[in-house]
C-alpha cells in the first residue's frame, strides 16, 4: 500500500533527472541513466563529424533513436572561408538529411537559436558537447555539456552521470545604472570562487533573477562553466511561460523546486552595491572592478557572442555611442547572436545607430569568439562580451583580452581606453 | 574489477589555481591535430626541455579546478604521447575531467597533493586502497572515488569500448 505521506522534497534538478531517468525521485549522488530530451550540437572539426563517423563504424548505429530529438546548428565558421571549412558543413547536412535530424544554419548562435526554437522547453533534459548550452537553464531546462562523452547520446538512448548536488544561489537588491547581466554572474564568481560550485547544479532565484530579462537570465545560466557547474537553472515564472508558449518542442509540465528541497548550500549574494566589472586577463576567474582599470588603452571591441550580443546589449551600446563617434583606429566588432535579434535591432534603429557610430557589424557567428577572426597583434588589448579571455582567443598570445558589459565596450570604443559607460547611458543623471 | 596502480615520477607540478590547460600547448596550437607536433610544444613556453625529462608512466600533478576554462584536448593528447599516464590534482573542472575520463585518461582528486609533493618525486595511485603514496615520505593522502560509470569507462580504456560493453549488456539483460 502506498503512503501518502511520503512525498520526497526535490531540487529542480532531481525533479527533471527523475523524470529523465524513468524514476519517482532521486537524490544528489545517484548514479543514473537518463533519457536526454533533446541532444543538440554544432558542427565542429573533432566533434560532429567523429560523432557520425564513430556511431556508424563503431557501433553500427545507422539511424540515432528518435531523431527528433536531435537537433544540429551550423554557426562555427560561418561563412566558411575555406573549402575544408564548406567540406565539413556538407557532411553535416547530409547527415541530418539521412537522419531526419534538422540542420540549422546562418540562423544565429546555437544556443540562442535553440531557445527561440523551442528546445528550451521548461523541465527537459537537454545534453550538448558545448557546456554554455546550460543557458537553457534561463527557461528552467536542465542543460549541460558533457564534451566527446555526448557521443553516447549518438550510439545509446541513455547517458550515465551521476545527480550533482544542488547549490541554491539568491540574488537580492536591485541593479545599479550600468550594471547588467553580466556583470551579476561575474561578480558570483569574485564574492563565491571560480570551482564554489565544482560538479554541482546551480539553482537561482531571488528578487534580481525575477526582475531580470530573459535575455539577462541566458547571459548568466550561460556562463555556469566559470563557477564549475555543470549547469545552471532557473524556476519558470510568468515571463519565461510567455517566451514558450506556442514554442516549446515538448508539452511538459513546468518543473519548480519544493519548498523544502535539500540544497547542498544556499548562498545569498547581495548586488545592491555592484559596479561594472571588468575580468582581467588570463582567466575569468579574474573579476575586478571596472572603475580600478579604466584608462587602460585599448584597441579593439567585441560585442557578441552566446553570452552577450542580444537586443538588451545591443540597446544599452547604441544607447551609449548614440550621436557618437568610435574612436578613429579603433574596431568595434558587433555581432548579433541571432538573425531575430539582428532583424528586431534593425526594426528599432539599433543598427542604423551602431553603424552610423563607427561599428563594424557582422551577421551572426561564432567566428569572432572562439579564436577563428582572430586579428589583434602583439601587445594589442581587446574590451569583449566574448565567453572568454584566454590569451590568444582573439590573436596573438601576447595580446590581451577584457571581459565586460556590451555598455562599457561601447563606451571604451568612443575613448580608445577602457571606460565607464555610466556617463553616456541616457538615465545618466546631468 | 580493478584499475592497475599508477606508479610514476611527478613530471611536472602545476600549482596555480584554475590552470588553464590549454597554455601546455600554447592556445595558438590547440588546431594542430598532429601528434608529434603537439608534442614538440609541450611545455615550450616554460621549459623547453621537458618533453625529454618525461618517461613512460610519469604523472602530472595539479593544483585546485585543473582544467578551468575552455579545455580542448590536444594538450592531453600530446602528454600522453609524451608517455604521461595520468593526473593527480587537488580537484578538477568538471569539464576536463568528464572530457579526458571519456578518452580512458585516468584523473584523480586528491586533496592535499600539493603539498606533499615536488617535480621529480616517485608517487603511485593505488585505486584499490582509495589513496596516492608518496614514496619519499611514506605518506599516503586518500582519493576521492570515481562513479562507476567512470571507473568503468578507464577500466575499458575509453568511452568507446565502455560504451560497446554496456551496450552489449544492456541487449543481453533485455533478451
Amino acid at each position: 500500500m502506498e503512503i501518502l505521506s511520503n512525498r520526497i522534497p526535490q531540487t529542480m534538478t532531481e525533479k527533471i533527472l527523475a523524470r529523465a531517468s524513468g524514476q519517482a525521485f532521486v537524490r544528489a549522488g545517484d548514479e543514473i541513466e537518463a533519457r536526454p530530451d533533446f541532444v543538440i550540437s554544432y558542427d565542429f572539426p573533432g566533434y560532429t563529424d567523429v560523432f557520425f563517423r564513430e556511431a556508424r563504424e563503431e557501433f553500427g548505429v545507422e539511424k540515432v533513436d528518435r531523431p527528433e530529438r536531435f537537433v544540429l546548428f551550423i554557426d562555427h565558421m560561418v561563412p566558411a572561408a575555406t573549402p575544408k571549412e564548406e567540406e565539413l558543413h556538407k557532411i553535416t547536412r547530409t547527415w541530418g538529411a539521412a537522419q531526419g535530424v534538422p540542420v540549422y544554419e546562418r540562423k544565429g548562435i546555437g544556443h540562442q537559436v535553440s531557445a527561440e526554437l523551442g528546445y528550451a522547453t521548461p523541465g527537459a533534459f537537454v545534453v550538448h558537447f558545448d557546456g554554455h548550452v546550460s543557458q537553457l537553464g534561463a527557461f528552467g531546462t536542465y542543460a549541460f555539456g558533457a564534451r566527446k562523452g555526448v557521443l553516447e547520446a549518438y550510439v545509446s538512448p541513455t547517458l550515465a552521470m551521476t545527480v550533482p548536488p544542488t547549490v541554491k544561489i539568491v540574488i537580492t537588491g536591485t541593479l545599479q545604472l550600468g550594471v547588467m547581466a553580466r556583470d551579476v554572474f561575474h561578480h558570483l564568481v569574485r564574492v563565491m570562487g571560480p570551482s564554489s560550485c565544482a560538479f554541482k547544479a546551480v539553482e537561482l532565484s531571488g528578487p534580481v533573477i525575477d526582475a531580470m530579462s530573459i535575455e539577462g537570465r541566458q547571459t548568466v545560466c550561460g556562463q555556469a562553466m566559470f563557477l564549475g557547474a555543470n549547469t545552471m537553472l532557473i524556476a519558470p515564472d510568468a515571463r519565461t511561460l510567455a517566451y514558450t508558449q506556442g514554442r516549446a518542442k515538448l508539452d511538459l509540465a513546468p518543473v519548480y523546486p519544493d519548498e523544502d528541497a535539500v540544497y547542498e548550500r544556499v548562498v545569498v549574494v547581495d548586488v545592491s552595491d555592484l559596479q561594472p566589472i571588468v575580468v582581467i586577463p588570463p582567466s575569468p576567474a579574474n573579476t575586478r572592478d571596472l572603475i580600478d582599470h579604466l584608462g587602460l588603452e585599448v584597441h579593439s571591441g567585441y560585442l557578441g557572442s552566446c553570452a552577450s550580443g542580444r537586443l538588451e546589449d545591443l540597446r544599452a551600446a547604441a544607447d551609449v555611442l548614440r550621436g557618437r563617434q568610435v574612436k578613429p583606429g579603433f574596431q568595434l566588432h558587433v555581432v548579433p547572436t541571432s538573425q531575430t535579434i539582428m532583424a528586431q535591432a534593425a526594426r528599432e534603429g539599433l543598427i542604423e545607430c551602431l553603424v552610423e557610430a563607427g561599428a563594424f557589424i557582422s551577421s551572426p557567428t561564432c567566428d569572432y569568439c572562439y579564436g577563428r577572426i582572430a586579428t589583434m597583434a602583439d601587445g594589442q588589448r581587446a574590451v569583449s562580451t566574448g565567453t572568454l579571455n584566454t590569451p590568444g582567443r582573439m590573436g596573438s598570445v601576447d595580446s590581451e583580452i577584457y571581459i565586460c558589459n556590451a555598455a562599457v565596450v561601447a563606451a571604451s570604443a568612443i575613448e580608445g581606453r577602457i571606460a565607464d559607460p555610466r556617463p553616456y547611458l541616457s538615465g545618466a543623471k546631468p | 574489477m580493478t584499475l592497475p596502480n599508477l606508479r610514476g615520477s611527478v613530471a611536472w607540478v602545476f600549482d596555480e589555481d584554475d590552470y588553464d590547460i590549454d597554455l601546455i600547448i600554447g592556445v595558438r596550437n590547440i588546431k594542430i591535430t598532429d601528434v608529434q607536433e603537439l608534442a614538440a610544444l609541450v611545455m615550450a613556453d616554460r621549459d623547453p626541455g621537458f618533453a625529454a625529462t618525461v618517461r613512460r608512466g610519469d604523472l602530472l600533478v595539479g593544483g585546485c579546478n585543473f582544467g578551468y576554462g575552455h579545455p580542448h584536448y590536444p594538450a592531453m593528447r600530446a602528454m600522453r604521447h609524451l608517455g604521461i599516464a595520468g593526473v593527480v590534482a587537488e580537484s578538477f573542472s568538471p569539464g576536463f575531467f568528464r572530457g579526458e575520463i571519456s578518452m580512458g585518461f585516468p584523473l584523480v582528486s586528491c586533496p592535499g597533493i600539493l603539498a606533499q609533493v615536488q617535480r621529480g618525486d616517485e608517487i603511485e595511485v593505488d585505486w584499490t586502497l582509495g589513496c596516492v603514496r608518496h614514496f619519499g615520505s611514506g605518506n599516503t593522502l586518500p582519493l576521492q572515488p570515481l562513479n562507476a560509470a567512470e571507473h568503468q569507462t578507464l577500466e575499458a580504456g575509453g568511452l568507446i569500448p565502455y560504451l560497446k560493453q554496456r551496450l552489449a549488456r544492456d541487449a543481453g539483460a533485455s533478451k
